[in-house]
């Protein structure tokens, strides 16, 4: 699974580089615009170091992030499920939250949490955790009818043990949201470098914009997609293995 | 079956044809895409003036000025075929020139960089460059302003740890909460907001202004492709003279009321008395000294840029930006 996620991606990479040094060829463009292969491989030389370590620090931010959202979407999500009044009203009210577009509250953020880590760690959570709270409380909304039947007739039916039967039948679901969302926790964290971080990979895009300088920014994409592609694949193998070990319990 | 009635077929399409022909204007105006630099605001006004006033079209050019922004490249534009024309900054000139960019500058529209610094007036002044030591300094990591606070500092002698640099962004809250000594700003758009800002509070404002100490970097000019000089150089005279009539006009005292008319069709979120003020500091830094022309090219400041560029290993080598700089074009003041 993991190795099959990173050969689909340099697949992927290499098929869009190619796309783009094809145009750069029959266009006859300057590196300015499309950089040649020599300058994107000097480039990959010189700053791979530094790069792979923003990488590494953006990925630790949107780890935590991920993780922060999916307890929450988990929790909405399982208060979400039920038709009662308040159910709904943490429905209508996690919905209302993410209407408003995090360009515009992220200088709200930045000012009442200044540009550091709890910063860019909220704006990943909160670009990752709606996603996931609309799979979650799909999900967890859903009887298993089946089963749950059993359990309600012997009145032993209790909202943990609905929730579970529930999560159980769905693993492979939430396994695959799960994954899914590491790449929104990624995007949230580095949209927040870029807007007013001092670090992480985002932060150093920001800085080869400036530079107009695109075999960096061609650079800093392959990392964090390879970078993407393993954790990705580790959340896959964790989500199969915790699978087939309820399956044997 | 039926015959084909010839006759009427070809008298209807001679007349669909001389239709056509008589219907088109005398000359069709050349149509031409104009990418700025940045937003459209007061550092535009000659820009926005030419257009909107009629002087582009009065040079038989249909213009479309296009807003620029930080994801947008003048010179990508260029050779992209996207644009016929743009604004970019002397380092995006010389950075594309290093990279082979067939990119040549026709004008130079800033005579005095904008980029400087704000300081409050509370603090010791800034009259000589040691006097930077122990200040926190805002910069904008990888833009113009930390190569040229470099240069500065390197001028002065003045080591990296003798000062606090701090990594700005749009956001001025580090500057009002005084975590921040002098603050990056274009001198004509943000000075003028946010000194005013300051001044409500009772506090006055200085400027530090590079230039004053020796180091001028080149800032917008006047771009197009070396294919347009070549194959079309009248399209390019056309262009530079109703582009810099705009900007006599724009920045002449006496049309100062029409000048800001034309502003406030395009600014609508800044008031007039700071679009007025931003409009008269806009000329200090554009009009050159009396005897030479709006539009003209410093040729020293623009070696100094490239030698800076090369001295902070920004270019790997010198790229003789001289040879790019095309002055023929600027009609005689």
């Amino acid at each position: 699974m993991l190795h099959r996620r990173i050969y689909q991606f340099l697949i992927i990479y290499f098929m869009a580089l190619t796309l783009l040094l094809c145009i750069k060829y029959a266009l006859g463009l300057s590196s300015y615009v499309i950089p040649g292969p020599y300058e994107i491989w000097s480039t990959f030389g010189n700053v791979l170091r530094r790069y792979m370590s923003d990488v590494m620090d953006t990925l630790s931010v949107a780890i935590i992030g991920q993780i922060v959202s999916v307890f929450l979407a988990l929790t909405v999500g399982i208060i979400g499920r039920q038709t009662t009044w308040f159910g709904s009203f943490v429905k209508v009210a996690a919905y209302n939250i993410q209407a408003y577009p995090i360009v515009a509250l992220a200088p709200i953020i930045f000012i009442l949490l200044g540009d550091g880590f709890l910063s860019r760690l909220l704006i990943a959570a909160m670009i990752c955790y709606f996603p996931l709270l609309l799979s979650i409380i799909g999900i967890m909304s859903e009887p298993v009818t089946d089963i749950e039947h059993f359990y309600r007739v012997t009145g032993r039916m209790r909202w943990q043990l609905e929730v579970k039967i529930r999560a159980f039948e769905n693993l492979s679901k939430l396994t695959t949201v799960v994954a899914g969302s590491a790449t929104l926790a990624m995007a949230g964290t580095i949209v927040s470098e870029f807007i007013a971080a001092n670090a992480g990979i985002g932060y150093s895009i920001r800085i080869a914009l400036y530079q107009s300088d695109l075999s960096k920014i061609l650079i800093a994409l392959f990392l964090i997609g390879i970078t993407l592609s393993v954790y990705q694949g580790l959340l896959e193998t964790t989500g199969s293995v915790v699978k087939r070990l309820w399956e044997i319990r | 079956m039926r015959k084909i009635p010839y006759r009427a077929v070809l008298l209807t399409l001679a007349m669909l044809f001389s239709f056509s022909v008589f219907a088109l204007p005398a000359e069709a105006a050349e149509e031409i895409n104009y990418r700025l630099k940045w937003l459209l605001n007061t550092s535009v006004v000659g820009d926005i003036y030419a257009d909107v006033q009629g002087v582009f079209a009065e040079n038989g050019l249909k213009v479309t000025v296009k807003p620029g922004g930080p994801e947008r490249d003048a010179i990508r534009e260029l050779e992209l075929g996207l644009a016929q024309f743009g604004v970019a900054s002397a380092d995006q000139v010389i950075r594309a020139l290093s990279k082979g960019s067939p990119v040549v500058v026709i004008a130079q529209l800033f005579q005095v960089n904008p980029l400087q610094w704000i300081y409050r007036a509370s603090a010791p002044p800034i009259n000589t460059l040691s006097d930077l030591k122990t200040r926190r300094i805002g910069i904008t990591y990888g833009g113009n302003d930390e190569t040229i606070m470099r240069t500065l500092l390197a001028k002065g002698k003045i080591a990296e740890k003798d000062v606090r640099l701090f990594s700005v962004r749009y956001d001025y809250t580090p500057f009002y909460q005084k975590k921040v000594d002098i603050w990056p700003v274009y001198r004509n758009t943000q000075a003028t907001i946010l000194s005013r800002k300051l001044e409500k509070e009772g506090e006055a404002v200085q400027y530090f202004n590079p230039a004053e100490f020796g180091v001028h970097f080149v800032a917008n000019s006047v771009v197009t492709s070396r294919e347009m000089i070549e194959k079309r150089p009248e399209t390019v005279k056309r262009f530079i003279q109703a582009l810099l009539r705009g900007w006599k006009e724009s920045l002449s005292p006496e049309n100062e009321a029409r000048a800001l008319e034309t502003l406030q069709q395009v600014d609508k979120d800044t008031p007039p008395d700071v679009l007025l003020e931003q409009l008269r500091i806009t000329r200090q830094l554009i009009v050159p000294p009396a005897g030479t022309a709006i539009g003209a090219i410093d040729i020293a400041a623009w070696k100094q840029t490239e030698a800076i560029m090369i001295q902070q290993k920004q270019i790997p080598k010198p790229v003789r930006v001289e040879t790019v700089l095309q002055s023929g074009f600027i009609p005689a003041d």
